[in-house]
């Protein structure tokens, strides 16, 4: 498991505040709403905060791209390695 | 001021006006009497007087709505399009328009053989043009109805306290799906000539995205996305393009609205109201003055009833005189007053309303479950939590699927039902529930089972992880449990916790297999108290199967020592 798979994890969990679900539970490639980890719209406007505040990312583009990027922790590492500014 | 075009007389529009926007690009009265036209031909081909409406795109629905009150016909609304939201409607309703997941449902207008020209009718102003529904307190949803003149006078009333800026177009976070996102994102802009995006925007920086095509706009939104406002997002760009901001569903914080108000150099107005009875009151937070009181809107009255429950007089409540509402309120001597929250069993997460009786109705139909109690905690956010006795057979799962299953069980089957936002994520089973000695469940009981758990672990801040060596920088928690009654007076992290802490991060972090077999060479200098940053170096010999630990800061070294795995 990368290093950043692992920390994006730890983020979400303490972000949220999440119990019952350690980092390991979180699988890369599942979908991290609805089904999979059972996020909610709330939640994502959360983790998009941790983004922002944490690795500097602005997500400027629309919904549906957004969307995309929150799809699963493999797709949530690659829009942090393209995108981060700190 | 821009003149009032009520909802029942929209056609009086020239064909090039503004109705909506997406992206900058604009859709204009001709577009919008040709998709009208269109739903009226898709509808046309079946019977049945109440249909049920949900669309994504603001300007369909619009259409959708516009084009049953041609027919004469009645749009049932519900918050959601969720199977078991329409299975639980079904028998009240004729069909299904928009977008359901249901087979017979008319999905989209006909283009077809569409008669450019019809004799467009006004509607009956006392005929229900809308039909929703809402969280009843004893979890049956409740039906709301509307008619087109009680939704014309809550523009009215609003247009006349706010007049609007012609060439504003309005921006929503919140659905037209609910009562407020409609009055305040669809219905008072459309009857005052301004045009509304046709999406809405579900994160904040889509606010941005949309906002940069405008050089006016207005939000329509909620605690939810104004308490989440960073002002990381760069607001610059628009900051001085922003009318106003309206927010609902439940009160904003006052540093949030504030907030807010400066990132978009814009009034931010709250509406206290709900889907029975529509807009009651608005107010505006100042920077030089304690929280605001709430102000009714011109032509309503609030007073104490019977029972102290507050009475509402409005002119838009429609042929009842008056209405009594759930929340309890505080008068001001100045007039205004203030909310002390709801008297049902009714409880509000990120603004939607939810009945906890219909969350537990649900679970307690299940064979695993013997008694159940639903309420909210405050975390990070207002949550919904469930503390279950489990049932014979619930025990049984619990042992052999273990607590994750159960609980994801548990969702599933509430997820049919409700929101994700509203279903409990946070779980207690318990042997006996809570009661007290009057035989009582207090909710202080309840909540006393969510009490935030103290720290076991230091706070990991950053890790490197090497092949055989791992270096954790940390921050030593307040909260940490080790710290009640070591050293009342003074307290430090145990020994005991550094050899634990290091064992722990070790097996996670190292393929040790073996367990735990002794220690080595374990020397304690100086103690680590709360809050101190302390980094953590483990370095794993495979060959032997020993781990070195070393605790440091800028102190110096706190402790150091080998434990030995059996190999």
């Amino acid at each position: 498991m990368g290093d950043l798979h692992h920390e994006l994890k730890q983020k979400i969990i303490d972000a949220l505040e999440l119990e019952d679900i350690e980092p390991a539970d979180i699988i890369d490639g599942e979908p991290l709403f609805v089904e999979g980890l059972g996020l909610d719209s709330i939640d994502a406007l959360e983790i998009g905060l941790m983004l922002l505040v944490t690795y500097g990312i602005n997500l400027k583009a629309d919904s549906e791209e957004t969307r995309q990027h929150f799809t699963s922790i493999n797709a949530l590492v690659a829009l942090v390695e393209t995108q981060r500014s700190k | 001021m821009s003149e009032l075009i009520v909802l029942s007389r929209w056609q009086q529009r020239p064909p090039d006006h503004r109705v909506a926007t997406d992206l900058g690009s604009a859709i204009d009265q001709r577009s919008l009497e040709l998709r009208v036209l269109g739903w009226i031909a898709a509808l046309q081909m079946h019977p049945g007087n109440r249909w049920a409406v949900h669309h994504s795109d603001s300007f369909e629905f619009l259409c959708i709505l516009l084009a049953l009150w041609q027919m004469e016909r009645t749009a049932c609304i519900p918050s959601d399009n969720r199977p078991a939201t329409i299975d639980r409607l079904r028998h009240e309703l004729d069909g299904l328009v928009g977008e359901f997941e249901d087979a017979k449902t008319v999905t989209a207008p006909r283009e077809d053989c569409v008669s450019r020209e019809r004799d467009w009718i006004v509607p009956q102003a006392e005929s229900i043009a809308l039909e929703i529904y809402t969280s009843g307190s004893t979890g049956t949803p409740k039906s709301i109805h509307k008619t087109i003149s009680q939704l014309e006078c809550e523009s009215a009333v609003i247009e006349s306290l706010w007049p609007s800026q012609a060439d504003s177009v309005i921006l929503a976070t919140v659905s037209h799906q609910h009562i407020f996102g409609m009055t305040f994102g669809l219905f008072w802009p459309f009857s005052s000539g301004r045009a509304f995006e046709t999406r809405c925007c579900e994160f904040n920086e889509d606010i941005r995205f949309k906002a940069v095509h405008y050089p006016r706009f207005a939000l329509v939104s909620s605690p939810s996305h104004l308490g989440r406002f960073s002002s990381s997002i760069d607001w610059a760009g628009i900051e001085g393009r922003c009318d106003y901001v309206v927010s609902s569903a439940a009160p904003l914080a006052r540093a949030d609205s504030l907030e807010v108000g400066r990132l978009l150099a814009a009034p931010v107005r709250e509406i206290y109201g709900s889907s029975e009875t529509g807009a009651i009151a608005w107010r505006l937070q100042q920077p030089d003055q304690p929280d605001a009181g709430w102000h009714t809107l011109p032509g309503v009255s609030l007073e104490l009833g019977a029972g102290d429950r507050p009475l509402l007089r409005s002119p838009y409540l429609g042929d009842v005189e008056s209405y009594e509402l759930p929340d309890r309120v505080e008068f001001d001597p100045d007039g205004g007053f203030s909310l002390l929250g709801r008297a049902d069993n009714i409880a509000k997460v990120e603004g939607k309303r939810v009945s906890l009786a219909a969350i537990e109705n649900i679970l307690i139909t299940s064979d695993r479950v013997k008694q159940v109690k639903a309420l909210t905690v405050e975390r990070a956010r207002v949550e919904t939590a469930c503390v279950m006795q489990l049932s014979p057979v619930g025990q049984e799962c619990l042992q052999m699927l273990g607590r994750r299953v159960l609980i994801d069980d548990f969702r599933k089957q509430l997820l049919q039902n409700f929101e994700a936002v509203v279903v409990p994520r946070r779980w207690r089973f318990v042997e006996e529930m809570p009661y007290n000695r009057q035989g009582k469940l207090p909710l202080e009981n309840l909540r006393a089972l969510f009490a935030k758990t103290e720290a076991l672990w230091p706070q990991v801040l950053e890790r490197e992880v090497d092949e055989n060596q791992v270096i954790l920088r940390c921050l030593i928690p307040p909260q940490l449990i080790y710290f009640d009654g070591h050293m009342p007076e003074r307290p430090i992290v145990p020994g005991i916790a550094h050899v634990h802490w290091a064992a722990h991060y070790g097996l996670e972090l190292f393929p040790i297999h073996g367990h735990f077999e002794r220690l080595e060479v374990v020397k304690f200098m100086q103690v680590i108290l709360p809050e101190y940053p302390i980094t953590i170096t483990l370095t794993y010999n495979d060959k032997n199967g020993k781990l070195s630990f070393r605790f440091e800061s800028d102190r110096g070294v706190h402790s150091s020592g080998r434990i030995c795995f059996s190999r």
